[in-house]
């Protein structure tokens, strides 16, 4: 039995110790030097994370046992830490420009901002519930407190105890659910979950089985914000500042799914038909809800709240298909989903001047006071809502051909119809942003940091819609 | 030849990148640049027949990045190719004149791709993609009611098509996964409901054209727009739809079609009657004109539910005289506007005295409307009559009174503006420029080309309409 880590071990973990220190340091120096860390704690975020994305692509697996059982290093693992690094980077560089707005300390907001990333990079490299219930933790924790950040707001208070007490319900759950699966199987880690169910006799140790995993189930979907468990979401969106919501947006979205994929791709897959059609189930309220409601929201937070959720349940989509090609469907969704969330997001960071962020009629005439960020804006809508020929085209379409193929012809075209909806609900925003200007607003602030978030995903949304085979070919594991 | 085809369909989304970006762009500038695929296409002539690009787009769903031209196309690449430079020069001073430019090219880029789409999966993304240079036209150029009337296009148009994906779907996987329109060819008519798939993308092509009675965007669309915007709208967004029935209706579902003939008939026939007479009641020359334009393709559509090679190639012929008549019928209109300040008609007459240039012009433009012998409409609507007369006499006896109708309305309009008793003289009531002139001549050129000896044009559609029957009686 191996008892000892060799380098080799230690580089395969790396991004995670990398920001491990990293969060060490931001927080030391805002611990002895206030006015540095004003200066430099944003920096040193984006160096930790450019170095943990850059280990992270590098980095060697490892075989030891006393890491192997806990985390996976496979491509997936790697791909997932890429993401989640690339998005903390963007988070952190919205964030360096929300503080160029409002007044806070800077050194405990960028070390939670780690400490999530950390969680995110757990879950999506864990091997056993024990780990995917850690990072979840160590996730939703730091972004409890960071839901509250703005200590004056007191939109920020509602949103932070409505975050904690539906997420420490959630957390509950899936935590039942686990002792349920460990009851009836007799492990946690993820590869003898298989094995461990097809052993076991029909009757009450099977019963134990599903109901634990309908518990967690119950508890990703809570974070994923799926209708109906999708209550916190708005609110929370909505109180949080501005780059804490783009974060949740993104991250915390990306997070769950990986966490879905991690149990039901990875360790279960199509393990029993009826979790999938109790996924389909869940997917046509969260498209139909989400959608309609949509439609009549005011600020852009909240807004982007119910986007959340309508593209939630597209995810959904190829999770209730379950498809080997899924997938790579799911994960295209996200990355397609992620860079327009937060391109958007960054323009919002231009705008951002009040407690309760950027509302609609802000946007008024925005091309003619910017027309590049009009531009930029209009890209990551239109992408969202998935008009050809942007990327979001290829990304719902790929995931209707999945369902298709699965047999799910009722979700595909109740899926199609609320794209209808969705198309109306962006594309509204886009309007606005064209039309005359009021006569009071200013001209938006420059910020350099939110200028690069949104110039990266203008052009990432760019490239992939011209050319998204090399995308894919990365998107093909195993 | 291909490489050629490459750039003529590269030039347009380079130009556009180009016009978005720099900001001062004088207007003949974008003029010439959106000349360059008419000058390629003359200068490949006879040539272009089978060109091809093809690389793989989407490896996943094996979606192939797959144009190509044939006769069919090519027809359609002309009449965008012309069209294009002359909805340029047909707009006013704009603000923000580099968008518009910008927008018009990317749209000249998309019709490219999608009148030359050999893949299922590329023809639908071209197809919905093209609404969005559209929509921002509109939204941004058009009248005072433009927002609605913008918002109301789009969601039509995606409410029109948005089940085309799942219909495009089933055929993929009846093809056993494959979006190449020659293997749907041969699966089409076997694949499951494909009733349903028929309907769903007759309904998209129906919103898009429209046919009648699917219309209820196009007169707020088509007032509101920018003259230029109304122009696309008018002489080529009408023909995407015609193009759609012709590539996937007939090459994919030739039974179905020639099964629901009678029903789709009766609503274009419906169609032309219900424009004739909506355009007779208007008080207003745009809305006149774009009712007219709404009767005159839903012409162009009963040539294409005959089926009959003379009618096909008459609804090709006439779909690019529609084109070509409509888009002048609009500039002269916008002209008139300009110097009248509104569209409604009524409060001034006699500006024959006046205008006597832009009079005549207009009135060549309107005779080639009502199809008067001599013109390009009358060859076009005489084939397509032909072609329902073998099928359906008394349809064709019925429809024949159309063209009266037609002749009402215009020279209506014709008669209570430009002739009557002239009212008093006002300073902005200015003849029309050389440059102006020099505008239409083309147009006019065209107009007295085709009607006079069509012989080069129908060589040109022949084998695109022979195509199509020959592949059904086989």
């Amino acid at each position: 039995m191996n008892i000892v880590l060799n380098w080799v071990d230690f580089a395969a973990i790396s991004p995670l110790l990398i920001i491990l220190v990293g969060a060490l340091l931001v927080l030391l120096l805002e611990t002895f030097d206030e006015s540095a860390s004003k200066k430099y704690a944003g920096i040193l975020t984006l160096a930790t994370i450019a170095l943990a994305i850059y280990a992270a692509i590098v980095s060697p697996p490892s075989h030891n046992n006393l890491l192997t059982p806990w985390l996976r290093f496979d491509s997936l693992e790697r791909l997932f830490t890429v993401l989640f690094l690339a998005i903390g980077f963007g988070s952190a560089l919205l964030s360096s420009s929300f503080f160029q707005r409002f007044e806070a300390t800077r050194g405990e907001y960028f070390f939670l901002l780690l400490s999530a990333l950390f969680g995110l990079i757990l879950v999506g490299a864990s091997a056993d519930f024990l780990t995917l219930f850690l990072g979840l933790e160590t996730l939703s924790i730091a972004l409890y407190v960071l839901c509250g950040y703005m200590k004056k707001w007191e939109i920020s208070h509602e949103a932070a105890i409505k975050y904690f007490l539906m997420g420490a319900l959630a957390a509950a759950f899936l935590l039942y659910g686990i002792a349920l699966i460990y009851g009836a199987v007799g492990t946690t880690r993820f590869d003898a979950l298989l094995g461990g169910y097809h052993a076991l006799a029909a009757g009450s140790d099977k019963v134990l089985f599903l109901s634990g995993i309908a518990l967690v189930t119950l508890g990703l979907a809570f974070k994923a914000a799926i209708v109906p468990f999708h209550v916190w979401a708005p609110d929370v969106y909505d109180g949080a500042p501005t780059p804490v919501t783009a974060f949740m947006a993104v991250g915390t979205k990306v997070g769950a799914f990986a966490a879905f994929v991690r149990v039901f791709f990875d360790a279960l897959p199509q393990f029993d038909i009826l979790w999938h059609e109790g996924i389909a189930l869940l997917a046509y309220p969260t498209l139909i809800y989400a959608n309609i409601v949509a439609i009549r929201q005011q600020q852009l937070r909240r807004f982007f709240a119910y986007s959340g959720i309508s593209h939630a349940g597209f995810l959904l989509i190829p999770l209730a298909a379950g498809t080997p090609d899924a997938l790579s469907a799911l994960l295209f969704y996200l990355v397609v989903y992620a860079l327009a969330t937060l391109g958007s997001f960054a323009v919002l960071a231009f705008l951002d001047e009040r407690t309760e962020g950027v509302l609609l009629r802000d946007l008024k005439g925005l091309f003619r006071r910017s027309p590049l960020l009009a531009g930029v804006l209009a890209l990551c809508l239109l992408t969202l809502a998935g008009i050809p020929p942007t990327a979001g085209f290829f990304a719902k379409f790929y995931v209707f051909k999945v369902a298709f193929e699965a047999g799910y012809y009722a979700l595909v075209i109740v899926g199609l119809l609320t794209t209808i909806l969705s198309a109306y609900y962006y594309l509204r925003i886009v309007a606005i942003m064209f039309a005359e200007v009021p006569e009071e607003t200013a001209s938006p602030k420059r910020s350099w940091p939110a200028a690069l978030v949104g110039a990266a995903a203008f052009a990432a949304i760019a490239v992939i819609s011209c050319f998204p085979a090399p995308l894919l070919q990365l998107l093909q594991l195993k | 030849m291909s490489i050629l085809f490459l750039i003529l369909f590269l030039v347009p989304f380079a130009a556009s990148a180009a016009a978005f970006m720099f900001r001062h762009i004088p207007k003949w500038y974008a003029v010439v640049l959106s000349c360059v695929p008419l000058a390629i296409l003359i200068a490949g002539q006879g040539r272009w027949i089978g060109s091809n690009i093809q690389y793989a787009w989407f490896p996943a769903m094996s979606i192939q990045f797959h144009l190509n031209i044939d006769a069919l196309s090519l027809v359609f690449l002309y009449l965008t190719a012309v069209i294009i430079p002359i909805s340029l020069l047909a707009a006013g001073s704009l603000a923000y004149a580099h968008i518009f430019y910008g927008l018009v090219f990317l749209l000249q880029g998309l019709l490219i791709g999608f009148f030359t789409a050999r893949d299922l999966a590329v023809f639908t993304i071209f197809w919905e993609a093209m609404l969005i240079p559209l929509y921002f036209i509109i939204n941004l150029w058009g009248g005072p009611q433009r927002q609605m009337a913008s918002l109301k296009f789009l969601i039509y148009m995606i409410a029109g098509s948005v089940l085309m994906v799942a219909a495009v779907l089933a055929l993929y996987f009846a093809a056993g996964k494959s979006f190449n329109l020659d293997t749907l060819a041969g699966v089409s008519a076997g694949a499951p409901y494909a009733v349903w798939l028929f309907g769903i993308f007759m309904l998209a092509f129906a919103v898009k054209t429209p046919l009648f009675p699917f219309h209820a965007w196009l007169p707020d669309a088509y007032c509101q727009a920018p003259v230029a915007g109304t122009i696309l709208l008018s002489a080529i967004l009408s023909k995407a739809g015609i193009y759609g029935i012709l590539r996937i209706g007939m090459e994919l579902f030739p039974t179905l079609l020639q099964e629901w003939s009678p029903l789709l008939l009766g609503l274009s026939i419906a169609g032309v009657f219900y424009g004739g007479f909506a355009a007779w009641m208007q008080r207003d020359f745009k809305r006149l004109i774009a009712y007219s334009s709404f009767s005159h393709v839903n012409f162009v559509m009963v040539g294409l539910f005959v089926w009959s090679q003379t009618a096909h190639s008459g609804a090709i012929l006439q779909a690019l005289n529609h084109g070509i008549t409509i888009a002048a019928l609009f500039l002269v209109a916008g002209w008139l506007e300009e110097r009248l300040g509104t569209t409604s008609f009524g409060h001034v007459s006699g500006l024959a005295k006046f205008l006597p240039q832009l009079c005549w012009l207009t009135l060549l433009f309107v005779l080639s409307s009502v199809a008067l012998p001599g013109t390009n409409s009358f060859v076009g609507e005489l084939l397509i009559l032909f072609g329902l007369f073998v099928n359906y006499p008394w349809a064709a006896a019925f429809l024949a009174l159309t063209v009266i109708l037609s002749v009402i309305y215009m020279l209506r309009w014709m008669q209570k503006v430009y002739f009557d008793e002239p009212s008093l003289f006002q300073d902005s009531w200015m003849d029309i420029t050389v440059k102006e002139l020099a505008i239409a001549a083309p147009l006019a050129f065209l107009i007295l080309w085709i009607g006079i000896y069509p012989a080069p044009v129908l060589n040109q559609i022949k084998p695109a309409s022979q195509k199509i029957i020959a592949e059904e009686t086989t």
